[in-house]
């Protein structure tokens, strides 16, 4: 097992430690001064996560107002260790009810000490799922053995739930209603140049599930990739579907999928954990279908003048039709930064300057398909001192989301329940594309 | 602040101060700036409250260290409002947004000489500020005769007037220009007629700067100097608020007396060459003087309060300063004694000024009080020690005064205590004295502040001498252990110098260093431990002790890898010497050395090798054991990822199965040529503080060491040794990296030698920014450190030396006195021939050599710095103009500064006027006019020469104002060519001649002289590809421009000579021109392109006589075109 870390910093944005543990003792504890005064205090913050300084590694992340900081003395795993945070982070997250920032850790002070010397033992991870912790790491107050009821709970045997063959499931599990919730989320990531042409593309998605299902279900999910299109028709001797088949790049599993009967039989079947998990990740780089296509042009007049004409033509595809709304779409248009003055023109949505980021942003919050807003805006610069390199002309920014679509084209086919009492589940299924860095050259 | 009226600024400044980050700060800031850019754009204009908020704004988004780089039209705006509140922001922004060379300011001048020249006065007050921030040039050109007149009139309140003084202060120090001295000198003395003190310290501190620039105009403000302290001293005649702790304003008593030892100083000095010493004619104002200083000197006592002390003190010392130089100059005693030593005055002079550098650093730390002190405290003791050495009783006074001083609690004065002892060191006759104190001073080296064991530690190592070396040395050895880190590689290396220097006998000195490495291996460098090695190898008697030594230090079970190096050395050199000893017989030796194998480094796995050959060659007769033993360690190595490890493994396996033949090439070291320690210069490039531990380094080589074993004399006589040697002769266990570095080090050094071997010149620090590289902009020039620094006599190693410039008639060496010569560094004739191409350059550069007589077995060269002379030069026609740069590098000015122009007949010069003196580490620009008036060859030469210290020096140089320079390209082509070629036919007018014994150039090189000589290469014009055509206008007075034509043809067999036929309007041009030419091809000595050598086959193929036909390949063909048509006709 890869070493991940011989200490865990969290500090605040100032570099005060909020919360530290130290785990091994080869490094030493003022090493996270180091941290603070070579890259808290210099511009190298946020270039690069993993920095050495005299000899020690440190791993560092930032969650919302929190740095995770994570030094090591020896050749650790990285990923392991970006990993482990990640998951701390979704750990704590869940216990603390969705929050995690300087307040919450504050708050929970105790606790994070009691989870932080669970999860991690001499620098090698240990259990991270909060079903599990969540059973024996309680909120709630301990009773006492002398109390003279006796529980009406069973115990939880904790070694048989971490050792066992189902480990991330408990048996006796209870619902009135056997719901299955499965959400399909993307993220787009663009960088397009300023003619229309894609220089990179490629889709991130996970497949979220919420169950809340009785005994110990199986499952089987079927998606219109072309693997499991294929076996399929192998399986039945007939000729795959005509339509279109998707083709999934490193695709990762749940723990929870069995992997033997993927590779035999190409179906994804599990045995799911209960309430929310991440059942699957996937990338797709072929036959993405953006969501929005936009043409800026923009003009500079003059030395202190310059005009910025951006026409937006979005297009979505016809695969859902005009009927759909794209929501929460934010254009962040680059202005220089000498912006002194500036006007546009929307036809639909409204925009504004703001110059903190020196950007035009354009908000439109509701945003159909099949349509083609505009916006055009003069900016003026004011005169400066010294005569500055010219402009850089940073990419325009989009941010959206678009509900029942996915820009992969990726649909579930059938998602199966079968359990040994043979109870009817009903299956909610979902689909959305977000904008990763949604980035168009301009 | 009128801050109260503009909430929109509290509320930001207050939403700055919330920002939890930096991150949230830019956000806000940038925010900010974007509306304050759509403020500013506003076409509607702002309201001045809006204007003033947003600039107010803009100055504090500057403060906060970010970018502003608009609005600063709004701000010079602001100067011209007619409220307070605006004007002041106004001022504010522009004097710190804004830099001297900004245009915008030339947009607020005339608004700022309007309130200067105003009657209200806080805005006089607040433009005088700004003037004085800013302080540019154009500022100083046409607002110093406003303040000027602001600064006498009698109307101005005195608030006014004390900022005017310090405002031109601020320009003159600028430009010293501004302030023209005729009349300025008497209106300065009525100035110092003013009762109000304010006034009166601001115009003292103007009158400082303007004598310390020009003290002969102001002499007569000498009188009125000693009335103003004696109305301070005597009569206490002041007000009450300009008494500081019951003392009469002591800042303005400093100052007067600083002014006065100034006068004094500057006076004395110039004075002296002409053996005529300066009194204060007016007897009475001497008695009065006289008489306040006694008054001063008397009445000063030490009292509990700590600032009345500073105060009394910072007066006590200047009096004291005072005092010393008016008994020496103006007393009756005899002061010519001490003018026969002029070196001293170059001394105090230099010492003085690198004091009062010293100091403001210095200041810059202490609380204001206290910066009256010690500004006052560091010049006297230094005037006291050079000119009161007769005054024993004064000295003995003043170091019981130190003494008192270094035993205070008060931090401050405890470490002006102990450097200003360490000044006093200087005078050989204090030391005595001084070292009643020495327990004090070591219990100083415990002191909670570095700074004040630093001091200690350098008056320790200063004070040392063969009396007190031991138990110094011991001290320190003993104060390594518990020292400061950031302390042990400087204590340590003082120690080993002090131990080699004053070492009662030799096994002391080894012994204090092994102890030494023991102590603090890691702060040893490895110059101690060669140093150690080259002791013990040149004396024999040494040899076995050293050796024991080693062996001993080998038993300890945790040693210092330096140690293993010299131990191992040591071993492997002599340990046969021990053979007898127990514990000392080969084998055993060698297997307690190669116990420490394993633990040592690369670099010490050579030196490791080094000591088993040499064991094994010492055991005679061969151990089969011990050699199988070696061997398998050098096939060990054989395979080493280190080069030098490997390569010796390989080379002692083969040499040691050689047998007997062993014996010659491991040989014994032979004994080290003398040199002097690197130490000591290592010591010396460490100190930061030059000047004030050159009086350090004199003494130090007063006292010549008794331990140092002189295998001949040459290291006393100032013969220069070669710094390098110990890395470039021998020792074989040399790491390569250190050999490297000490090429390096020759070759930034520039050396250089005279024929006859007594001098040499160093530049030991790296090219400095300095002023007159700044002012020269692309001129490469290497800058010499401050005057300050005494270089060690360096090696004329010849490794990488500068060739001396071959006396050449046209480039005149200087001719020296013999020893105080002045030698021109880099070669003359190269820099002529330079710039004879080029616009601008380096003309001539010369290190000025002083000789500072230390004693009379050591004379040490004081290799300070350059004069160089620069050019610019801009050609129009037959005019030219020339920038002469004359820079001084020097601590000190040149004087007597004479430049003479030796024009030839053709050329109508005119030189402005030379400065008589070239203040310290400026740069002074003599314009140069230049007219050509008919065309000739001569060059002018410029006939320079100043002074330094006592010596002329003189040189003479060649001006590159040369006929190409009068030369403008013009491109022909055919049609205008041949025309004219062949209407100037014959002598005079063409002429002809074949050139032998040219430097062989391949055609394209040879066009690119000919572009640089600003003659036009026309292409194709000959049809043969051997021949060159260019043609160029002659600009000159006599004659009208005129065109000339050249024709070159060569012989591709014999590149050595060529055909050249020149042809212009005018009889003589074209002699001269051709002449030019002919110069130029024959004997460039450098060529400004590399000679493409085409390797001459069979000389003389073709006849070259002048009558003969010239061969034209015979090609009916080319009849036709315009080139072969052109050959025909010559």
């Amino acid at each position: 097992m890869p070493v991940a870390a011989s200490a865990v910093y969290f500090l605040n944005l100032r570099g005060d430690v909020l919360i530290n543990r130290l785990y091994r003792d080869d490094v030493g504890g003022n090493m996270v001064d180091a941290f603070r005064t070579h890259i808290m205090q210099t511009k190298e913050l946020g270039t690069c996560p993993v920095r050495q300084i005299g000899g020690c590694s440190f791993f560092y992340m930032r969650i919302s107002n929190v740095y995770i900081v994570i030094v090591v003395s020896s050749n650790a795993n990285v990923a392991c260790a970006f990993k482990f945070v990640v998951e701390a982070v979704a750990l704590f997250k869940s216990y603390f009810g969705g929050a995690f920032d300087e307040d919450a850790i504050r708050n929970n002070f105790v606790l994070i000490y009691e989870l932080l010397d669970e999860i991690m033992d001499f620098g090698y991870p240990q259990n991270l799922s909060p079903e599990i912790l969540k059973l024996y790491i309680t909120q709630e107050g301990v009773r006492s053995p002398f109390s003279s009821k006796p529980t009406d709970k069973p115990v939880p045997n904790a070694t048989l739930q971490v050792t066992g063959a189902v480990g991330w499931r408990r048996e006796g599990l209870v619902y009135k209603k056997n719901e299955v919730f499965l959400d399909i989320v993307e993220s787009v990531n663009l960088l397009m140049s300023s003619k229309g042409n894609v220089l990179r593309c490629d889709v991130t998605g996970k497949v979220l599930m919420k169950c809340f299902l009785s005994g110990m279900p199986d499952l089987k999910l079927g998606l219109n990739d072309k693997i499991g299109l294929e076996k399929e028709s192998q399986l039945k001797s007939r000729p795959a579907k005509s339509g279109k088949t998707i083709e999934l790049d490193d695709v990762t599993f749940h723990q929870c999928v069995n992997l033997t009967r993927f590779n035999s039989e190409k179906t994804v079947s599990f045995v799911p954990p209960d309430g929310e998990f991440e059942l699957m990740k996937y990338r797709i780089t072929e036959g993405v279908n953006l969501p929005f296509r936009v043409l800026p042009t923009i003009k500079e007049l003059g030395r202190t003048r310059m005009e910025v004409n951006v026409k937006t033509n979005v297009q979505v595809k016809s695969v859902f039709g005009a009927k759909m709304f794209a929501l929460g779409v934010v254009i962040k248009i680059p202005v220089p930064k000498q912006t002194a003055k500036t006007s546009f023109q929307v036809s639909s949505g409204r925009a504004k300057y703001n110059a903190a980021i020196d950007c035009i942003v354009w908000k439109i919050r509701k945003f159909p398909g099949q349509t083609e807003p505009t916006m055009s805006a003069e900016v003026e610069l004011i005169s400066t001192m010294t005569e500055k390199k010219s402009w850089t002309r940073p990419p325009i920014q989009m941010e959206f989301q678009v509900p029942m679509f996915t820009a992969s084209g990726l649909r579930v086919r059938f998602l199966k329940v079968w359990e040994k009492s043979g109870y009817n589940t009903v299956e909610w299924v979902r689909y959305i594309t977000k904008a990763g860095s949604y980035e168009i050259r301009c | 602040m009128a801050l109260s009226g503009m909430r929109g600024l509290s509320v930001f400044i207050s939403d700055i101060r919330n920002c939890q980050n930096k991150e949230q700060e830019r956000l806000r800031v940038d925010k900010e700036l974007g509306n304050i850019r759509t403020r500013f754009k506003n076409e509607k204009g702002l309201t001045p409250y809006e204007k003033k908020k947003y600039v107010w704004k803009m100055l504090y988004i500057y403060m906060l260290g970010y970018d502003v780089d608009f609005g600063h039209m709004e701000a010079v705006s602001l100067i011209s409002a007619p409220k307070y509140p605006e004007k002041q922001v106004g001022y504010i922004v522009t004097s710190s947004l804004l830099n001297e060379n900004h245009d915008f300011l030339r947009l607020a001048i005339n608004t700022v000489r309007n309130d200067i020249i105003g009657r209200n006065e806080t805005f006089q007050c607040l433009a005088l500020t700004m003037v004085g921030n800013i302080g540019g040039r154009e500022f100083a050109e046409s607002l110093a005769p406003d303040v000027q007149k602001l600064l006498i009139s009698s109307s101005c309140r005195p608030l006014v007037r004390k900022k005017a003084a310090l405002c031109l202060l601020r320009l003159f120090r600028k430009n010293p220009d501004v302030v023209n001295v005729d009349g300025w000198s008497d209106r300065m003395a009525q100035l110092l007629d003013e009762r109000d003190l304010g006034v009166l310290t601001s115009s003292m501190s103007l009158l400082v700067a303007l004598v310390s620039n020009n003290h002969e105009a102001y002499w007569s403000c000498l009188p009125k100097c000693v009335k103003t302290l004696e109305r301070l001293a005597r009569n206490q005649d002041i007000p009450q608020e300009y008494t500081y702790y019951g003392i009469p304003s002591p800042w303005l008593q400093v100052s007067v007396c600083v002014c006065t030892c100034v006068f004094f100083l500057l006076f004395v000095k110039t004075m002296r060459a002409l053996q005529y010493f300066p009194t204060i004619e007016d007897p009475n104002t001497r008695r009065s003087l006289f008489e306040v200083l006694q008054r001063i000197l008397m009445g000063t006592d030490v009292v509990k309060n700590v600032n009345k002390n500073n105060a009394s003190h910072a007066v006590l010392f200047e009096a004291l300063a005072l005092h010393a130089l008016l008994v020496v100059y103006c007393g009756s005693s005899n002061p010519l004694s001490d003018f026969v030593e002029t070196n001293h005055r170059h001394k105090t002079k230099n010492i003085i000024k690198a004091h009062l550098d010293a100091q403001k650093k210095r200041i810059l730390k202490e609380r204001t009080a206290f910066k009256l002190m010690s500004f006052s405290a560091s010049s006297p003791f230094k005037l006291l020690v050079m000119h009161l050495d007769a005054e024993n009783e004064m000295m003995s006074q003043c170091v019981a005064l130190l003494g008192k001083f270094i035993a205070v609690r008060e931090p401050n004065i405890r470490y002006l205590g102990l450097e200003n002892m360490t000044r006093m060191l200087m005078v050989t006759d204090v030391h005595d004295i001084i070292k009643r104190h020495q327990a004090q001073i070591i219990t100083s080296l415990k002191d909670p502040d570095i700074s004040i064991r630093r001091r200690a530690l350098d008056l320790l190592y200063g004070m040392c001498d063969v009396s007190n070396a031991k138990d110094i040395v011991e001290e320190l050895l003993q104060y390594l252990s518990t020292a400061d880190f950031a302390m042990r590689e400087e204590l340590s290396l003082k120690a080993a110098i002090l131990a080699e220097k004053f070492a009662p006998d030799l096994s002391w000195y080894v012994d204090v260093i092994l102890q030494l490495i023991d102590k603090a291996g890691d702060f040893v460098s490895d110059d101690i431990w060669f140093r150690v090695v080259q002791f013990v190898t040149n004396n024999e008697d040494l040899q076995p002790y050293a050796a024991a030594k080693a062996r001993e230090y080998l038993d300890k079970p945790a040693i210092h890898e330096t140690m293993v190096k010299v131990s191992a050395y040591l071993l492997g050199e002599y340990s046969h010497l021990l053979a007898r000893r127990p514990g000392c017989s080969p084998k055993e030796i060698f297997s307690a050395i190669h116990e420490k194998l394993p633990t040592v480094s690369t670099t010490t796995i050579p030196i490791l090798l080094s000591t088993y050959a040499k064991i094994l060659m010492h055991t005679q007769p061969p151990d089969p054991e011990l050699q199988k033993h070696v061997w398998a360690i050098f096939s060990k190595y054989e395979s080493c990822i280190d080069v030098e490890i490997q390569q010796r493994a390989i080379e002692y396996f083969a040499l040691s199965s050689k047998g007997a033949a062993l014996m010659d090439i491991l040989a014994e070291m032979p004994k080290f040529p003398e040199r002097q320690s690197a130490l000591i210069k290592k010591a010396e490039v460490a100190e930061v503080d030059t000047a004030e531990q050159s009086a350090i380094k004199l003494r130090a080589q007063q006292h010549m060491s008794n331990a140092l074993v002189v295998t001949d004399q040459r290291s006393s006589n100032g013969t220069p040794q070669s710094v390098g040697q110990l890395s470039l002769v021998k020792i074989p266990s040399m790491s390569g990296d250190v050999g490297s570095s000490c090429v390096e080090h020759t070759t930034a050094d520039q050396e250089l030698s005279q024929p006859n071997g007594t001098l040499a010149t160093v530049d030991p620090q790296p090219p400095s920014a300095d002023l007159l590289g700044d002012l020269l902009g692309p001129l490469a020039i290497e800058g010499l450190p401050g005057a300050a620094v005494l270089s060690e006599p360096n090696a004329v190693s010849g490794l990488e030396g500068v060739p001396i410039p071959a006396d050449d008639a046209a480039a005149i060496v200087p001719v020296g006195k013999d020893t105080n010569s002045v030698q021109p560094i880099g070669n003359i004739n190269e820099r002529f021939h330079a710039l004879c191409l080029k616009d601008s350059g380096v003309l001539y550069e010369d290190p000025n050599i002083q000789f500072v007589k230390a004693s009379p077995r050591t004379a040490l060269i004081l290799a300070s710095n350059i004069l160089q002379i620069g050019i610019k030069a801009e050609w129009r026609a037959q005019h030219g103009r020339l920038v002469l740069f004359l820079g001084n590098k020097n601590t000190f000015p040149l004087f007597s500064v004479q430049a003479l122009i030796l024009p030839p007949v053709h050329l109508k010069i005119e030189l402005s006027l030379v400065p008589e003196t070239i203040p310290p580490r400026a740069q002074v620009q003599c314009p140069l006019e230049v007219m050509n008036l008919h065309p000739s060859r001569d060059v002018a030469v410029l006939d320079f020469s100043y002074k330094f210290g006592t010596n002329m020096a003189n040189v003479k140089l060649r001006l590159p104002a040369v006929l190409n320079k009068f030369l403008q390209p013009i491109t022909v082509s055919a049609e205008e060519f041949f025309p004219q070629w062949r209407s100037l036919s014959g002598p005079p007018l063409k002429l002809q001649e074949v050139v032998r014994g040219v430097r062989p150039l391949s055609l394209i090189d040879m066009a690119s002289i000919f572009t640089s000589f600003q003659l036009t290469v026309c292409q194709g014009l000959d049809p043969n590809p051997n021949n060159l055509i260019a043609s160029t206008t002659f600009y000159s007075e006599s004659i009208r421009p005129m065109l000339c034509l050249i024709r070159i043809e060569t012989d591709p067999t014999d590149r050595t000579q060529l055909r050249m036929t020149v042809a212009s309007g005018d009889p003589t041009l074209t002699f001269e021109l051709m002449e030019f030419i002919k110069e130029q091809l024959v004997g460039i000595p450098t060529a400004p392109h590399p000679p493409a050598p085409a390797p001459p086959a069979a000389p003389g193929a073709q006849p070259n006589t002048p009558a003969a036909p010239v061969t034209q390949p015979t090609n009916p063909a080319a009849l036709s075109d315009p080139g072969a048509l052109l050959a025909g006709l010559l």
